[in-house]
């Protein structure tokens, strides 16, 4: 096999070292990026179609994310990650169906919690499998779910799917577009606090040294397997946790509302944000969502735009959309830099 | 007993279908060390072109055959010559990506330039089931086993008798030492994925009769040239063809005594199975890897 041949010594690195501004300046984009999903709905909560696109975005965000955490930070792959989200979906559905007066909390985390349980099951053969074999196991299972969903007529009601209730505190119940939204920004932001948490404590630096070489992640004492196990199980339940939110913006779950081609979208979003960062598959999702709901009347024009945008910035912008801010930054220095010599030295063309 | 067998020889016919989108993925991956999953998104242009040719430019089945197999080359080497050679060097996550890109680009292509509604290409042989040692089975279905063996064959062959397969073994096994030994290992590449693409556009020409031809169609079918491919250890050609088979045969008999809605599902646990007790399929070698 060439794994033999092209081994990872002589392969580039996966990520590339991420480019980050100064702190200063990206506490400023925090806020700011904080302030406008805050007061979003303010300006356009009147418009049902922007707010279920701003919640798709949200929900989308979760999704990519958590496909990040396996493929950015810990360097594997999934072509399923749709069918977390469709266990997610279904869990949550069935949870607020047959549990009257659940609360919320419990609905999400259960959601979540079920999702893990699969993601742990599909992470268990990981230990031995890498690269192509790993993503071809994960698109069989992303083809797999909606067709045991589409059959198990007796739990998810075939291809008529289950209806989903809006999301309810005590007796209050979130059902317009713009408390959904809200509903899906606190989700979001409490996800990603562990997410980070998670990406900054030991188990998250585990992730990193088994992406850059398993070999040396053994040797400072890391168990790759149980590490790999654990990455599929966290992935898995915040993809829950997002398919938790997807069935109530959506209202419904069906087998039809996760395609193969939904997992292949988060995909070319977390390459389009940069591999290994949470800002950029953000940027990712809006974009997803944006392209989606801009597209959605004309004939099929999202996948082209998509996929050139992937094979594009693979080729020519390996870092992604998150590399941006540096390099804006960059050009403003050399442009400001620049600005008081260009005078002085004569360009070629005026010397010759 | 005998209705056992039946099943057996129905699931021959899309057996060999599965085999050839197989022997393009493994042919491919074995010189260059990249599955290439935009295959199906290929393939379903190769086939949407002959759909073309067929009723746009009026050509006869088998005239149109052959120039959709040489534009099926021209795709298949200019996504290497253009593309993949770029990033040969980078991450094999990151030339995953690529293709997963391609095929999401390709797709969408398709459906822009063909539009999405099911079109249909007729069979290579037409005709009723004929009686062979008292099976029945169609003249295609005979058609479809006799090319995918003779090409198994032809390729096997090649890949083991003669100096050019000499030189693929030699780029599968270490390809810069091939380049050393005076190979020209970008050419003997960029042809494998001319190959391969064409073998994979066979594929998809001989399933659009029965599956209906749209951008999306081989969307299933890479399932089950994939689990085709890992049975026979994604690296042997015998092994493609006879993983093929296999998957054809099981999907028949799934199909036949447990339910025709649950293929997908079973070939995900035969998948599932083949690389928890034998990674390295029927017919691989132990791979080695450092890393």
């Amino acid at each position: 096999m060439s794994e033999l041949s092209l081994s990872a010594a002589r392969r580039g690195a996966l990520v590339k070292s991420i480019r980050k501004l100064p702190l200063g300046l990206r506490m400023l984009a925090i806020v700011a990026v904080a302030i406008v999903a805050i007061v979003f709905p303010a300006f356009e909560g009147s418009d049902s179609f922007v707010m279920y696109t701003a919640t798709q975005a949200l929900v989308y965000g979760l999704a990519i994310v958590s496909l990040n955490l396996l493929v950015g930070f810990g360097g594997q792959i999934s072509l399923g990650q749709a069918g977390f989200l469709a266990i997610g979906g279904y869990a949550a559905a069935l949870l607020a169906i047959h549990v009257s007066g659940l609360p919320i909390p419990i609905e999400v985390l259960g959601a979540g919690a079920a999702t893990a349980v699969i993601g742990f099951l599909l992470g268990l053969p990981t230990g031995r499998l890498r690269g192509h074999y790993l993503a071809i196991l994960t698109l069989g299972f992303g083809v797999a779910i909606p067709e045991i969903a589409l059959n198990w007529t007796s739990l998810t009601q075939g291809r008529t799917g289950l209806t989903v209730p809006p999301p309810r505190i005590g007796n209050t119940i979130f059902p317009t577009p713009t408390e959904l939204y809200y509903f899906s920004l606190v989700v979001l932001v409490i996800c990603l606090v562990a997410i980070f948490s998670i990406l900054a404590s030991s188990t998250g630096r585990a992730f990193a040294a088994v992406r850059d070489s398993e070999a040396a992640a053994t040797a400072m004492g890391i168990n790759v397997t149980a590490t790999k196990v654990l990455l599929f199980t966290t992935s898995a339940f915040f993809a829950g946790v997002a398919g938790d939110l997807d069935a109530h913006l959506q209202g419904l779950v069906s087998p039809d509302s996760f395609p193969f081609s939904l997992s292949l979208f988060f995909f070319a979003a977390v390459v389009l944000g940069g591999l290994a960062s949470v800002w950029g598959s953000l940027a990712g999702a809006v974009i997803l969502a944006v392209i989606e709901a801009e597209t959605s009347s004309s004939s099929g024009w999202e996948p082209v735009i998509l996929g050139g945008a992937v094979v594009l910035l693979l080729l020519f912008l390996p870092r992604g959309l998150a590399d941006f801010p540096y390099r804006a930054q960059q050009a403003l220095r050399r442009w400001r830099g620049r600005k008081p010599r260009a005078a002085v030295p004569p360009s070629r063309a005026e010397v010759s | 007993m005998h209705n056992f067998f039946q099943f057996v020889i129905g699931g021959l016919g899309f057996g060999g279908i599965y085999a050839f989108a197989a022997l393009g993925l493994v042919l491919i991956f074995k010189t260059s060390g990249v599955v290439n999953f935009a295959f199906g998104a290929m393939a379903t242009v190769v086939t949407l072109t002959l759909w073309s040719l067929l009723n746009h430019a009026g050509l006869p089945f088998a005239a149109a055959w052959v120039l959709a197999m040489v534009i099926a080359m021209l795709i298949g080497g200019f996504t290497n010559g253009v593309l993949m050679r770029r990033i040969e060097r980078s991450a094999v996550l990151v030339q995953i990506v690529l293709t997963l890109g391609l095929l999401i680009l390709i797709e969408g292509l398709a459906g822009v330039l063909w539009g999405y509604g099911p079109k249909s290409i007729p069979q290579p042989l037409s005709g009723n089931p004929v009686n062979v040692a008292s099976f029945l089975i169609t003249p295609n279905d005979l058609f479809i086993i006799g090319l995918t063996v003779g090409v198994g064959l032809l390729l096997f062959v090649v890949f083991e008798w003669t100096r050019v397969g000499l030189a693929m073994r030699a780029i599968a096994a270490d390809r810069e030492v091939a380049s050393l030994m005076g190979i020209r290992t970008n050419l003997y590449v960029t042809g494998s994925w001319a190959l391969g693409t064409a073998l994979s556009g066979i594929a998809a020409i001989l399933v659009a009769p029965s599956l209906g031809l749209e951008p999306t169609m081989m969307d299933q079918v890479a399932v089950f040239a994939f689990a085709a491919a890992i049975v026979g250890g994604f690296g042997s050609l015998i092994g493609a063809v006879v993983g093929g088979f296999l998957i054809g045969v099981a999907s028949n008999l799934i199909a036949a005594y447990v339910s025709t809605n649950l293929q997908l599902t079973l070939i995900f646990a035969v998948i599932v199975a083949v690389l928890y007790v034998r990674p390295d399929g029927l017919f691989g070698r132990q791979a080695v890897s450092r890393q």
